[in-house]
């Protein structure tokens, strides 16, 4: 999946400028808010990809071998994450070379690029999950996840912000921790009444 | 038969009447000094957007109980107040929109509890997808629970949007810790007597959705019960005969 969301991004990068003016301020000011919007929204195609989603043989395979659903789902988060770290990373220098974006507080930013992550493949799998073996399939995770990752993106442009302007961020790392958690909760709960059906 | 009847038109007529009242009274309400009588469109676009955020509460509350009890009763509370609120909402941004026109001179800017307001609106429209997704009531009820429990998320960020950022948007007119920021007493009496009208409105609307969701599964259930025809049932095997 990485080989064609990575690519995929990285077009989507080049094609705004030509959509919008190569004016070299204006990109360096919208660049770290393009390079978000182009993580949530591809990054949801590496979430709900083979790793977050289970097949109903593997579900058949995982009940009969026992294994705890809740531990299913903190696996297929973690392998989903990973995936999307290696995509915000890749994606990261390209915006940073194309756009000309400043990297301030690199450690936080590093920090934001792993809570982003993590949210986000919690998201996908959570959701995947949810409409796993539904007719509308996976045509419906974008739909579910692109609305509710919005505090990640939130929390990601003003964390971003707070570092070039000087001002807190410590508000915003905690809004994007605290949804990780609820939602890292509400997958761990869940995980076995969706199982079930 | 008469009792039966009754239940079936009280809520269309505490329904109507409440409106009927809402409707007079914001009529006769003085013309604000400043938008004159646009400030009229406020006396539905504040219980709309209020019933919104009390509809998609109601429906995280319903998910949540459904999960707890696995009682499909919960399942219709959430389902039913999920379609009201997502209609509302609906409103609430299309009245908006309607009042944004004179008063800011766009139908749209880029205010916080605007857009959020909008994605929530979204939200709620994926979880009403998902509920298309299957007709078996279980599996229907369980996933749609688990999304209304996660959608719950976005209900805080939209109320706390005015106060987190700098927007166009006014903060609270009505809840406020120093008081309704609307001094006029008839104003204020045609918004509060909007919002309880709104919210017997929602009740009443609830009441039959509740209803008609219960028949639509007795009707899927009743479909389910009978017996049909298998595919390639009329199939038969062929018969060899002559040469042999």
């Amino acid at each position: 999946m990485l080989w064609i969301t990575i690519p995929f991004g990285t077009i989507a990068l080049l094609l705004v400028p030509l959509a919008i003016g190569t004016d070299a301020v204006l990109l360096r000011e919208i660049g770290p808010g393009m390079y978000w919007v182009i993580v949530m929204l591809f990054g949801v195609l590496v979430s709900v990809g083979r790793s977050s989603m289970e097949t109903l043989p593997q579900q058949d395979a995982s009940a009969l071998l026992g294994l705890d659903p809740a531990a299913g789902f903190v696996g297929r988060t973690v392998s989903s994450a990973i995936l999307l770290m290696i995509f915000e990373s890749v994606v990261g220098v390209v915006a940073v070379g194309l756009y000309d974006i400043s990297i301030i507080g690199p450690l936080w930013l590093l920090a934001t690029m792993l809570i982003v992550a993590i949210g986000l493949a919690l998201l996908g799998t959570l959701t995947g999950a949810i409409v796993n073996s539904s007719s509308a399939g996976t045509a419906l995770v974008p739909l579910l996840v692109a609305p509710l990752s919005v505090p990640l993106l939130l929390g990601a442009t003003q964390t971003y912000d707070g570092l070039l302007g000087g001002y807190g961020i410590v508000s915003w790392v905690l809004l994007m921790v605290a949804v990780v958690l609820v939602v890292a909760i509400i997958g761990v709960v869940s995980s076995r009444p969706l199982q079930e059906t | 038969m008469t009792v039966q009847t009754r239940s079936r038109r009280w809520p269309w007529v505490v329904m109507g009447l409440s409106l009927a009242v809402a409707f007079t009274l914001s009529m006769v309400s003085p013309a604000d000094s400043v938008q004159g009588d646009l400030v009229r469109i406020m006396y539905v676009h504040v219980p709309a957007a209020w019933l919104a955020y009390t509809a998609f509460f109601v429906t995280f509350v319903g998910s949540l109980a459904y999960l707890l009890t696995k009682n499909l009763r919960w399942d219709r509370v959430a389902a039913a107040s999920a379609e009201i609120g997502v209609y509302f909402t609906g409103l609430a941004l299309a009245l908006g929109m309607i009042w944004a026109k004179p008063t800011w001179g766009v139908w749209w800017t880029w205010d916080a509890r605007l857009t959020l307001t909008f994605i929530m609106f979204f939200v709620y429209l994926g979880y009403l997808a998902l509920r298309r997704t299957t007709d078996d009531p279980i599996a229907r009820a369980s996933r749609a629970a688990v999304l209304g429990v996660l959608g719950a998320i976005q209900i805080p960020i939209v109320h706390f949007s005015v106060v987190w950022w700098r927007t166009l948007h006014q903060p609270p007119s009505l809840i406020r810790p120093d008081g309704p920021a609307i001094q006029d007493p008839l104003m204020l009496t045609a918004l509060i007597v909007g919002v309880v009208a709104f919210t017997i409105v929602y009740a009443a609307l609830m009441v039959k959705r509740i209803e008609l969701i219960h028949l639509e599964e007795r009707r899927l259930a009743v479909e389910r019960s009978i017996e049909r025809p298998v595919a390639g049932e009329a199939v038969t095997v062929p018969q060899l005969g002559g040469a042999l």
